[in-house]
């Protein structure tokens, strides 16, 4: 009955919203694209990668978490003129997505 | 000279015309949303006077999919964005939306929403920790499905007042639709008080909730045969719960229908409709699935 239980709760929590989560937000700021993680508890990552695409997907880098979860780097030019999506796996197997349009990059550039 | 001016005026008059068709197709309204049945919703309201952009790819779980850039450059360009609420899509969470532009249509009846059981596990260095969860197929409850219908049809008053009359004659028209929706699972609901059902997915809570209807539900694999193990764990629910009757969220095959059948369990066909459906629309395709259950529950 309990393994019962325990199955029907694992069914109810995969298919509805979860409140205990990764957070990943990104914007760019004079030309460099900030990257910030938290979980939805308040905690931040102790540590974990950042894979940042192109639009079609392509990996144009990967980059380790910094310890207060954030990472920075210099917006690629041709890259921002069709976006960018940052996706970060925490090392706790925890992931999550952040997509920059070209007009988020225009407005963060000031242009 | 008449004839020259008339002509004048009528290749003028053409001239002016053809030129309006492209201005008018660009300044059609366009209203994202992020589950069909708010699509419907929209293109209801909308009288055919605006566009209606669900992105969602046909086939494709809505609350799992994953837009791609171009996808949210096109909803951010929309009018207005409305989304279910309740949790129901993560991509809202993962782009900057307009928020002047973007409602949650659930937002109104957020104390009547509701919490499914929590989860506790661990991995990596995190520990043991909980997920709690929210119940999103909120329209089942055609009475919040009504609220959802409101609330849109304020935003697209708010956003686009010139077209204001219309929407809201359009409105009332809709909300008398969920309504007859609303009073047939109703009349459904009074005639299975004792009735135990199971679900091919938890999708039902709503629905369940409103009407009175008492559905447990397994999670099966829409687009695939349940295994032996799947089987044996819904005999032990049926062993559990008593239940009759099962809720297929698609139609499944004779094979699976067949088994069903064997084990004592009615087949009902009864599509949540999050997805935009091949063939018809979601008021024709919501009273067939209350028919079918009612049927099934004589």
């Amino acid at each position: 009955m309990r393994s019962f239980l325990a199955t029907l709760t694992v069914l109810v929590w995969a298919t509805t919203a979860l409140a205990h989560q990764l957070n990943v937000f990104a914007f760019v700021e004079d030309g460099i694209v900030v990257v910030e993680t938290k979980f939805s508890t308040g905690k931040v990552p102790v540590s974990g990668n950042v894979r940042v695409l192109d639009a079609d997907a392509a990996v144009l880098h990967t980059l380790p978490l910094e310890s207060d979860g954030t990472v920075r780097f210099p917006l690629d030019p041709d890259a921002a003129a069709k976006g960018i999506t940052i996706e970060v796996i925490t090392s706790e197997g925890h992931e999550d997505y952040w997509i920059l349009t070209p007009e988020d990059i225009a407005r963060g550039s000031g242009s | 000279m008449t004839a020259l001016s008339i002509t004048r005026r009528g290749t003028l008059a053409f001239l002016l015309s053809a030129a309006a068709f492209p201005v008018a197709a660009q300044d059609r309204p366009v209203i994202a949303t992020d589950s069909y049945p708010l699509a419907y919703f929209a293109q209801r309201l909308g009288g055919g006077d605006i566009d209606v952009l669900f992105a969602v790819p046909s086939g494709t779980d809505p609350s799992f999919w994953r837009p791609g850039i171009t996808d949210i450059a096109a909803i951010q360009g929309a009018d207005l964005i409305a989304l279910n609420g309740a949790g129901f899509s993560t991509w809202p969470t993962k782009a900057s939306l307009p928020r002047s532009r973007t409602i949650d249509t659930s937002a109104s009846f957020e104390d009547r929403l509701i919490r499914t059981d929590t989860v506790t596990h661990s991995h990596g260095e995190g520990g043991e920790h909980s997920h709690t969860a929210t119940a999103n197929y909120t329209w089942l409850d055609f009475s919040l499905a009504m609220e959802q219908a409101r609330a849109l049809a304020d935003a697209m008053i708010r956003q686009m007042p010139d077209r204001a009359s219309r929407i809201e004659m359009e409105r009332e028209a809709l909300l008398a639709d969920l309504a007859s929706l609303d009073a047939d699972a109703t009349e459904l609901g009074q005639g299975a008080a004792d009735v135990q059902m199971v679900a091919s997915h938890p999708r039902y809570q709503y629905f369940g909730a409103a009407y009175g209807l008492m559905i447990s539900s397994v999670e099966w694999d829409a687009q695939e045969e349940p295994t032996d193990a799947q089987w044996a764990a819904l005999q032990a629910l049926q062993a559990t719960t008593g239940a009759g009757l099962f809720i297929w969220e698609t139609d499944p095959s004779a094979a699976s229908r067949e088994r069903m059948s064997a084990l004592g369990l009615t087949n009902v066909v009864f599509p949540p409709l999050a997805m935009t459906p091949t063939d018809g629309e979601f008021l024709e395709l919501m009273k067939a699935s209350l028919e079918r259950l009612s049927a099934a529950l004589k």
